[in-house]
């Protein structure tokens, strides 16, 4: 870890490489995110390669901030989905993704189908910040950076989003 | 359903919607950014290349700028940076009357005759006078000529000592008001086709006193100045729209 802000420094002076090499453990919450937010594993994929090229080519506007690459970079992935949900074709053409049969059998587990329907019931940005806090396990502050909001807001999206899914859900349930 | 059941549950759901990501995107992830150049490559050099073409825009719209006041062709005599800087600069006379034209961009009082200066569009067969104005300003009185239809073919000024003037080729003169005057002939200019004004504007400027079309027949135009002084003067050929300028000075 303490090689990051080197690795950065190359990176910023233009060294995809260092860039690639910092991405890397960043890719499977990226497209765990992508995953959710676009309900689609394929365009998740495309999202997360996509994001990670603006990432690079933005990547002066990190200022050298270790720290906040992770954020910074998942902020970047949830609006490259954005924008893929509002490509033309996307609500027109849209092919059901292939489950292994690992996965079938995981869908018979009744209370996480049910969990899982209520989910996708969301909108993609009531889904973020579930994704971020239960799942990615973000400290808020994280969450509010990718969301570009204060901690306070980020907190009252993630508990608005946890009631959608569980009514009876405490504040002290959540955090 | 505790907290922890809760979060259980819904990773369980986010497991289920996203799988694992293919074994291939670190690579093509990795592979995409090495092709994709920096992004500092192409900003600066987008950065340098945006600067040239924009001092390059300038440059060429500065030169055509028809809105220039630049004159094309100019009076010339004694130094003096502005019209209205000093009065009293005057009355010297240049001992060339075409040794600096258009040298500086507001050229310089004369009491001298100017040469026939030939303007940059000989090739237009006759500039229509279109509108005839005086004016007074601080150092100056002026007396503008617009033109439609382009440039006359040439502009001669000379001043003259009194005010009589020849009316055209019929031997007949008419005495202005004043001291002196400047006879102002254009040549490949008519001010009867697109012009319908008064052909005699009366002024009490300090310097200027009257403005006199005395002769337009067969391309040529011919304006009597009435000067209440010394005839000093220096003009230009302005454009958008055509027009010349005729700056008497005044104290």
């Amino acid at each position: 870890m303490q090689e990051r802000p080197q690795t950065l420094a190359r990176a910023t002076e233009g060294d995809a490489n260092s860039f690639a090499t910092l991405l890397e453990p960043l890719l499977d919450p990226a497209y765990r995110l992508a995953a959710v937010m676009l309900d689609d594993r394929s365009a998740a994929e495309d999202a997360v390669q996509e994001a990670s090229i603006k990432a690079w080519r933005k990547l002066r506007q990190l200022r050298g901030e270790v720290g906040s690459l992770r954020s910074w970079f998942l902020s970047i992935v949830a609006n490259e989905c954005r924008m893929a949900r509002r490509q033309r074709w996307w609500s027109v053409v849209r092919l059901p993704d292939i489950r292994t049969a690992a996965e079938a059998g995981a869908m018979s587990d009744e209370p996480a189908t049910d969990l899982k329907a209520a989910l996708l019931r969301l909108s993609p940005d009531e889904r973020l910040p579930l994704v971020l806090h239960f799942y990615l396990d973000l400290p808020l502050e994280e969450v509010a950076r990718t969301l570009g909001v204060t901690t306070a807001a980020a907190k009252s999206r993630i508990y608005r989003a946890a009631k959608k899914l569980k009514s009876d859900l405490t504040l002290e349930e959540v955090f | 359903m505790g907290n922890e059941d809760f979060r259980r549950e819904l990773n369980n759901a986010i497991d289920n919607i996203s799988g694992s990501p293919s074994h291939g995107l670190r690579d093509r992830v990795r592979s995409r950014l090495i092709e994709t150049p920096s992004r500092g490559g192409p900003f600066w050099i987008a950065g340098v290349a945006a600067v040239t073409i924009a001092v390059l825009i300038v440059g060429i719209l500065f030169v055509i700028n028809p809105n220039r006041n630049n004159p094309i062709i100019g009076g010339v005599g004694q130094v003096s940076p502005s019209p209205s800087a000093s009065p009293s600069a005057t009355t010297s006379p240049s001992p060339s009357p075409s040794a600096s034209p258009a040298a500086s961009p507001t050229p310089a009082f004369t009491c001298a005759n100017t040469a026939p200066i030939t303007t940059q569009q000989p090739a237009n067969p006759i500039a229509y006078v279109s509108a005839l104005r005086t004016g007074a300003h601080a150092g100056y009185d002026r007396v503008t000529i617009e033109f439609s239809n382009g440039e006359p073919a040439s502009i001669e000024v000379r001043p003259q000592a009194g005010t009589k003037f020849a009316l055209g080729e019929s031997g007949q003169t008419v005495t202005m008001a004043g001291k002196n005057g400047i006879l102002v002939v254009i040549r490949g200019a008519d001010a009867h086709t697109s012009y319908s004004g008064p052909r005699d504007l009366k002024t009490n400027y300090p310097r200027l006193v009257e403005t006199r079309i005395t002769e337009d027949f067969e391309g040529v135009v011919q304006l009597g100045l009435g000067i209440n002084g010394p005839a000093c003067y220096r003009f230009s050929v302005l454009t958008n729209p055509t027009r010349l300028v005729i700056d008497v000075q005044a104290p």
